[in-house]
């Protein structure tokens, strides 16, 4: 009981003098402010998730340098993008073999997260547009076993189609749902990208200014 | 407002005069050939009146040896709207 | 119409002629002709500024036949060098919707019947000249728009101006850049800004104010965009009262309390003065210390006046002036941190680094909009961080010619095209041009919008001639001028391109010939002036918006005024017009020059173009060396002390919301063309509110619900939106107004900035509830 009594006069004494010296240190920092150093330590934005996590096309094209952007010498097609999925919108199998440990999303992101060239696969890495989610195979798993255990009647929709530009020239409309897709950089840019889909005009940063979901298809009218 | 388009061919060796003739006059755009002695000449004049004096100005020019119409155009009486007031 | 079918036939008699040339000569080329066809043959490529926003990409418009078939961005113009936006790729889509209005209109027994074009405009004259005979020339008057082309505001001006001899004139750009207008006045002497385009490649810092740019100026952000990625130093800073696509491209977003704004500004003044980062060399030489009234009320009741007067102050004063705008005072009321307009107040007084600002519609359409316009210049004045490349206080426009035409031409009360009907030497000088003896022209401004909307609820107006704008969907307190114009011995004339609001209260309508279906020019936010040929037929019955008030002025007898043929009267306007500009200061470019570019940027002077105005090196009307603020008497920029105020009207508690308005990327305005463009109406059909997140789960709205907005004045019923396009802070809610089915500005109010008369839409006290 003594020594605990002990203890916390002890503790509160170091508190105090903590608050001494760090009043000291404010007193003389508030006197000796530089107006550049906040140049340095810029505060961060704290970013709010709306806009369907719009704000990750910017800091992904900010990010990606120049040479990424701009390649081009990708081999992967759309059919072979929409093999890896059930229906157009569903997750990507897992396609090359896993190491299992328990570290797994270090192990996912460190190819995934950035792209780049794939030494053991020979091609380019394809980049995942929500890597805010680290527990990939939650939905993405590996395919093991190609016979069925009962065959199954479910039939997929075809896959929107491309272009769907309204006009000649004009920027296509969005075909897919953006949820956990609202980053167009990962899969519409550079050499991991999909042909088919890659765009011709990789250093513009605001997608959406151009190119708008499909919300509805019916015309507008006046009074409805 | 009638609209012609025709091919004319200059005297030997004149095309450039032929051309700069032509540019003189009211009422007409000049298209050379890069490659033939031979000009596009398209006229928009404001009524039969103008047309056809333009046509006499142009035959009669020096360095014009013929002029061939290949499209005309005989103007719009017919379709005057509001806007001319 | 003739003039482009014209077009078509000249081209197939050319074509002709070449086909038989190619028959007798195989082999023979034209490649004088063939060039102007383009590469793809059957598309012959126009140039045209976009129809849309301020911003004034250069468009080219691909043409077969006599339809518009295609868009790209014009690599030729600076202004957005091959890029557009949404809404300017489909642009085009916009002529041809269904409901097109292609024949003349004209009430009849309470309803409207088609009649011919002559008919309506006999009777839109006979009804002007009756109504001018009954209740005085004041009780007419013509409400046009920033939308409105050169020929279309100069014509109306003189008509009503000079002829008439009412200043019944007005525009939906008082809605829009009035406080713009009204901060350059106070602080420079000059209207329009002093920067241009190419700011934004030499800043190293972008401050947006209130200026939502990636939707709003998205080719503009773009720019910003590219540069930080090329320099990876370059910062984008988002100071606005609600997140955004912007906030969230920004380095840093700091969200403020509504209407602090004014605070943070001297706030940050404060800073530069506490720290000595003021450009001593340049405010000794350029600057002169001022201030005005206070406590200037709102403009909320009838017949409001206002006038300021400018009292002369010193630095010492703006000192002790300041005191009460520490960072840490403020950050009581803005909700801003200390340390963030600390930060701020580093970035601008850091010699440096090259700052630009832009704003828009948040810093005008606001109570003070005049004062925080003059407070933002302050912090650009103090710095000397003006007039250069790369340091620009920019004030962006919102609407293709509000500079154009509302603010060059003076479409508004107390303007003429050179000067205000106030000066004797102004209306003399528009009374010589015009051929209208100079009394003709009233030296005293009637009024301005909001109130010109009051006249005609209360009868002090009766006629009233509406041309490319939609008021019935974007007045304030919409409900009581709704009402006003449907009473009895109200008579309005609506000119348009598709059914409205507007259009459902006429008398008249008459049918428009849009954008590139006749000839004219916009003038952009960087003094570009823009030239577009008629480049299509114009559809049914559709005259364009000039020869409109050009026929009905002849029919009332001025035809001395209004001499020019249908061939060459927009050439001929533009070179009457350019007469009242003819000094270095605002010179014009001549009009084949501006057929031949994608744009001229006035002082056009010795053949060459200004981009930076006030400085010697760039601008020929300077007199002295280095920077010369010629606008002002005392050929000094003007720093005004300029308190903070509260807003109008602001939450408490029987309505604790803030009402926040606004566009969206996909829709101009009121929509009325761009919904008729299906993929914009397909990417966002219908409007709807933002809510907090937290505020919805206190009221127990999830997305989709039904939401209730009560204001003191209306109410309204909507879906919400929560995480949608845009996230307000606690406490507020925001609505765009593109809707025709949900008219928020039942529920706005309409207060204004006593020194603009600009109403403020971004402001004002709601509750919610779910339905």
């Amino acid at each position: 009981m003594k020594k605990l009594n002990l203890d916390n006069s002890r503790i509160i004494f170091y508190v105090f003098a903590g608050c001494v010296i760090a009043a000291v240190f404010i007193i003389i920092s508030a006197f000796t402010f530089k107006p550049e150093e906040y140049h340095e330590t810029l505060p961060a934005t704290f970013i709010e998730d709306f806009d369907d996590n719009g704000d990750k096309i910017f800091s992904s094209f900010d990010d990606m340098a120049d040479e990424y952007l701009k390649g081009s010498s990708t081999d992967r097609t759309l059919a072979e993008f929409y093999s890896r999925r059930q229906y157009p919108d569903s997750p990507p199998i897992i396609l090359h073999p896993v190491v299992e440990t328990f570290d797994e999303q270090v192990q996912c992101l460190a190819c995934h997260e950035s792209g780049g060239w794939s030494e053991e696969l020979k091609r380019n890495t394809p980049i995942t547009p929500h890597p805010e989610h680290t527990s990939c195979r939650q939905c993405h798993v590996r395919s093991i076993e190609e016979d069925l255990f009962v065959e199954n009647r479910w039939e997929s929709v075809p896959p929107p189609r491309l272009g769907g530009a309204h006009l000649p020239g004009a920027p296509a409309p969005v075909p897919h749902s953006l949820l956990m897709r609202g980053n167009c950089v990962p899969c519409h840019v550079g050499p991991g990208a999909v042909t088919e889909i890659r765009v011709e005009h990789p250093l513009r940063g605001n997608c959406r200014q151009c190119h708008v979901p499909v919300e509805q298809i019916e015309p507008f009218k006046r009074g409805s | 407002m009638p609209v012609f388009s025709y091919l004319a061919h200059p005297v030997e060796g004149a095309k450039d005069k032929l051309m700069n003739e032509v540019k003189e006059c009211d009422h007409c755009e000049v298209i050379p050939a890069d490659n033939e002695d031979i000009l596009i000449i398209l006229t928009d004049t404001p009524d039969d009146d103008a047309e056809k004096k333009l046509w006499k100005k142009l035959t009669n020019l020096k360095s014009m040896r013929s002029l061939d119409m290949i499209f005309g155009h005989a103007g719009e009486d017919a379709r005057k709207n509001i806007k001319k007031g | 119409m003739d003039i482009t079918r014209r077009k078509f036939i000249k081209s197939a008699a050319v074509n002709s002629a070449i086909a038989t040339a190619v028959a007798l000569f195989p082999g023979i080329s034209f490649s004088a002709w063939t060039n102007k066809e383009g590469a793809s043959g059957q598309i012959l490529w126009e140039k045209t500024p976009c129809r849309f926003c301020g911003t004034g990409c250069g468009l080219l418009v691909g043409v077969s036949g006599d339809r518009a078939v295609a868009v790209k961005g014009d690599p030729n113009c600076s202004v957005n060098k091959g890029l557009c936006c949404v809404k300017g790729y489909h642009s085009i889509q916009a002529l041809y919707g269904k409901d097109r209005l292609t024949k003349a209109m004209v009430r009849k027994n309470g309803k409207l019947v088609t009649v011919p074009v002559k008919e309506a405009l006999d009777v839109i004259a006979n009804k002007m000249q009756e109504t001018i005979k009954k209740h005085g020339k004041d009780s007419v008057a013509m409400y046009g728009s920033g939308q409105w082309t050169i020929p279309d505001g100069y014509a109306a001006s003189k008509l009503f101006k000079g002829c008439i001899g009412t200043n019944n004139v007005e525009a939906n750009a008082r809605l829009c850049m009035a406080s713009a207008v009204v901060g350059f006045l106070t602080s420079f002497g000059k209207d329009e800004p002093m920067g241009c385009y190419d700011d934004i490649d030499h800043a190293d810092v972008f401050i947006t104010w209130g200026n939502n740019m990636a939707e709003m100026h998205p080719v503009l952000f773009s720019r910003m965009l590219a540069r930080r990625k090329k320099r990876k130093d370059i910062r984008i800073i988002d100071l606005a009262t609600r997140m955004t696509r912007s906030g969230q491209a920004a380095d840093k977003a700091i969200i403020f309390n509504p209407q602090t704004d004014l605070a943070i500004a001297n706030a940050i003044c404060y800073e530069i003065v506490r720290n000595d980062r003021v450009n001593w060399d340049f405010v000794k030489k350029h600057c002169s210390f001022h201030k005005g009234k206070t406590g200037i009320g709102y403009g909320i009741e009838d017949h409001f006046k206002f006038k300021d007067k400018a009292q002369n102050s010193s630095f010492q004063e703006f000192k002790t002036f300041l005191k009460d705008y520490t960072p840490e005072k403020v950050a009581k009321i803005s909700g801003v941190s200390a340390m963030d307009i600390k930060y701020l107040a580093s970035v601008y007084g850091d010699p440096d680094k090259k700052v630009t600002s832009f704003w828009c519609m948040g810093m005008n359409q606001h109570t003070r909009g005049t004062w925080i316009n003059n407070l933002v210049y302050n912090i650009h004045l103090l710095t000397g961080k003006i007039s250069t490349p790369g340091n620009s206080p920019f004030s962006l426009t919102g609407q293709p010619s509000a500079c154009g035409t509302v603010r060059e031409v003076g479409t508004l009360t107390h303007k003429l095209p050179f000067g205000v009907v106030m000066k004797e030497k102004a209306r003399e000088k528009a009374a010589k041009i015009w051929k209208v003896p100079v009394k003709n022209i009233d030296p005293k401004p009637s009024y301005h919008t909001v109130e010109m909307f009051r006249a005609l609820d209360r009868g002090d107006i009766r006629f009233m001639w509406v041309q490319v704008t939609n008021p019935m969907v974007t007045i304030p307190n919409l409900k009581r001028y709704r009402d006003g114009a449907q009473k009895k011995d109200r008579f309005l004339v609506v000119s348009d391109v598709y059914p409205t609001p507007t259009t459902d209260v006429a008398d008249v309508i008459l049918p428009a010939a849009m954008w590139i279906e006749r000839e004219g020019f916009y003038g952009n936010s960087e003094r570009r002036t823009q030239h577009f040929e008629q480049i299509l037929p114009a559809q049914g019955d559709s005259i364009c918006d000039t020869w409109q008030i050009i026929e009905v002025a002849r029919r009332m007898g001025f035809e001395k005024q209004f001499p020019w043929k249908q061939e060459t009267y927009i050439k001929d306007i533009w070179n009457e017009y350019i007469q009242f500009h003819d000094y270095p200061a605002h010179r014009m470019a001549p009009y084949n020059l501006l057929k031949e570019r994608s744009g001229v940027q006035w002082p056009f002077v010795n053949g060459k173009e200004t981009k930076w105005r006030f400085n010697a090196k760039y601008d020929p009307a300077c007199e002295q060396k280095g920077f010369d603020f010629y606008g002002k008497p005392d050929r000094k920029a003007w720093i005004w002390l300029r308190p903070y105020e509260p807003a109008a009207e602001s939450p408490d508690r029987e309505y604790p919301f803030w009402l926040n308005t606004g566009r969206v990327l996909e829709h101009w305005h009121t929509g009325s063309m761009t919904r008729r463009i299906p993929i914009l109406h397909g990417s966002m059909p219908a409007a709807y509110v933002e809510l907090n997140p937290d505020d919805a789960a206190d009221l127990g709205i999830v997305n989709n619900s039904k939401v209730k907005i009560t204001s003191r004045r209306g109410s309204i019923v909507m879906i919400a939106s929560i995480n949608g396009r845009g996230r307000p802070p606690r406490g507020m809610v925001f609505v765009p107004f593109f809707d025709e089915k949900y008219l928020i500005n039942e529920v706005t109010l309409d207060a204004f900035c006593p020194m603009s008369k600009q109403p403020d839409y971004k402001k004002c006290a709601v509750k919610i509830e779910r339905v």
